[in-house]
């Protein structure tokens, strides 16, 4: 068992300045959830402090039964800017989370070769994350989560930086994983289109202060209208009830947006 | 500009300069030999210096002499340097406490810390290591320091989300990550020791290339003292050479085939 609970997390920074108010929000087990916000609302906060980089000022962030103390490869996060190491090999990358387990060689090896495998970066097993592209990189720090076979995985934006047709490919690719595999994850992004279509449910949160304003379920459609039948992202996101949900969502978040103009 | 041809300008601007010494002081004589030496002359301060040695030894016991007192000093510098570099650039802490006795110390020449180092370690190569140790690992610790802040934070949080223990994270994180900025403090500090050197061979040395440049200019002999100020050039560029394809290796990542660095 391994959920995610924000329970009446508030967080403010060092000048007190309140980031977010609280944010209740439960990721079941094997549940695949995106936050989507406007800029600046404290979505990446929510993660960080899941992974266990920051902490909440009040309220609890549970994974599993316990309280968050510290980051763990229990918690895989893969990063907005990949964050590879750039000293280390494809493998050297990928094979340091089982090296910190004490996995044993053997094993370890045909984890990593596995991993590389399921990202398809087969020969690049030496190269060095500069000698790639941006969207191998991220498979690589995709691999690298993984590998370990994580209960929960955290990913903030992790497309943010890839370029439009790297993104669907790599959007395509997480889908396949999910289904094949699927792990408890939290996924923040600003692209609504890729929350709905990545994502079992959508949180939608508020600007600064960042409160969790409505929680879209996008499973039971997806569900309902067979998505999953549908291999390309761009016939999914053709479908009436897509479109629905996504206008839905947008419309929501242009109220956010709206109100911060004023 | 192609390698080759780099190489060849190279080659030419040498051949220039020692073109330019034997016209002004053989051939013209413009220069007079008491002031610089001829080519000549030069040529048999050097062969003397081999064969029959000078100031008590000949220019190979010299030459180890200096590179011992490099080698030594320059290691030690590294060795202290580095660590107490990725302690301040790792540890707000460490860096609060150290810092103001490193700034204190900065400033101050090494060679004003010859008179203490021989006070504390006679005249013998120990003061003489010790200076050029002070001399050298100021470069040492700050560009280890600087190497640590650079790198990116999701790089670190990343190493501790994959439950990095602490030794591997210094070994295989804050040390490559680092190493091209430490690189650039060992040149500075080698450099830093070759200047040293010079300076504590002056005082009360028996053997070494300060010791040999001391000694000639008391006898007034400018050939000698231009084979002095030769072998300085000569082992300070090859022992530079040889930090530079330790660098290269260590660094290979940086600059492999198809890479943007």
């Amino acid at each position: 068992m391994s959920s995610i609970r924000f329970d009446a997390v508030g967080k403010s920074f060092g000048g007190g300045v309140l980031t977010l108010q609280d944010i209740n929000l439960d990721v079941a087990d094997k549940e695949f959830v995106a936050i989507v916000g406007p800029s600046g609302c404290g979505k990446t906060t929510c993660l960080r402090m899941a992974a266990g980089f920051d902490f909440p000022t009040s309220g609890r962030v549970l994974v599993g039964n316990s309280e968050v103390t510290k980051p763990g490869p229990d918690r895989a996060v893969v990063f907005q800017q990949f964050a590879l190491f750039p000293w280390k090999t494809v493998t050297e990358n990928i094979e340091l989370g089982l090296r910190n387990k004490s996995v044993a060689r053997d094993e370890r090896k045909a984890r990593v070769a596995d991993a590389v495998a399921m990202i398809g970066l087969g020969g690049y097993e030496n190269s060095y994350p500069h000698q790639l592209s941006g969207g191998m990189q991220q498979r690589v720090a995709i691999a690298r989560a993984y590998v370990l076979d994580p209960q929960v995985l955290l990913m903030d934006e992790p497309f943010g930086a890839l370029d439009a047709q790297t993104r669907v490919v790599m959007q395509e690719e997480l889908v396949r994983l999910a289904r094949l595999n699927p792990r408890t994850v939290l996924f923040i992004t600003h692209g609504v289109e890729e929350a709905v279509y990545l994502a079992d449910r959508v949180a939608i949160m508020t600007r600064r202060p960042g409160r969790i304003k409505e929680i879209v379920d996008v499973k039971s459609v997806r569900i309902a209208e067979r998505w999953d039948s549908h291999s390309r992202i761009e016939d999914v996101m053709d479908l009436e009830s897509f479109v629905h949900l996504r206008t839905h969502i947008w419309k929501s978040l242009r109220e956010e947006k709206a109100g911060a103009d004023h | 500009m192609p390698l080759s041809r780099r190489s060849a300008v190279g080659v030419t601007t040498l051949a220039v300069v020692a073109l330019a010494w034997v016209l002004l002081t053989g051939v013209s004589g413009l220069v007079s030999p008491g002031r610089f030496p001829t080519p000549a002359d030069t040529w048999a301060a050097g062969i003397q210096a081999m064969m029959r040695g000078y100031g008590d030894a000949t220019l190979v016991v010299h030459v180890l002499q200096s590179l011992k007192l490099v080698a030594l000093g320059f290691l030690a510098s590294i060795a202290v340097g580095v660590p107490l570099g990725l302690l301040m650039g790792w540890s707000k802490t460490a860096e609060a406490v150290l810092n103001p006795v490193f700034m204190l110390l900065r400033p101050i020449p090494p060679l004003a810390w010859i008179p203490l180092a021989i006070l504390w370690l006679g005249l013998g190569d120990g003061a003489k290591i010790l200076v050029i140790f002070f001399a050298a690992f100021v470069p040492s610790v700050i560009n280890t320091q600087v190497g640590v802040k650079t790198i990116e934070r999701p790089v670190i949080e990343a190493a501790r989300m994959l439950g990095t223990p602490r030794w591997r994270f210094v070994r295989e994180v804050l040390v490559p990550g680092a190493s091209p900025m430490i690189f650039t403090g060992l040149r500075l500090s080698l450099q830093a020791s070759w200047t040293t050197l010079v300076a504590a061979e002056l005082v009360g040395a028996l053997a070494g290339l300060g010791h040999m440049l001391n000694l000639a200019q008391q006898d007034l002999y400018p050939g000698m003292i231009l084979v002095g100020m030769v072998c300085v050039a000569i082992f300070g560029a090859l022992t530079t050479a040889l930090l530079g394809a330790v660098e290269r290796r260590a660094l290979a990542w940086k600059r492999t085939r198809g890479g943007a660095a």
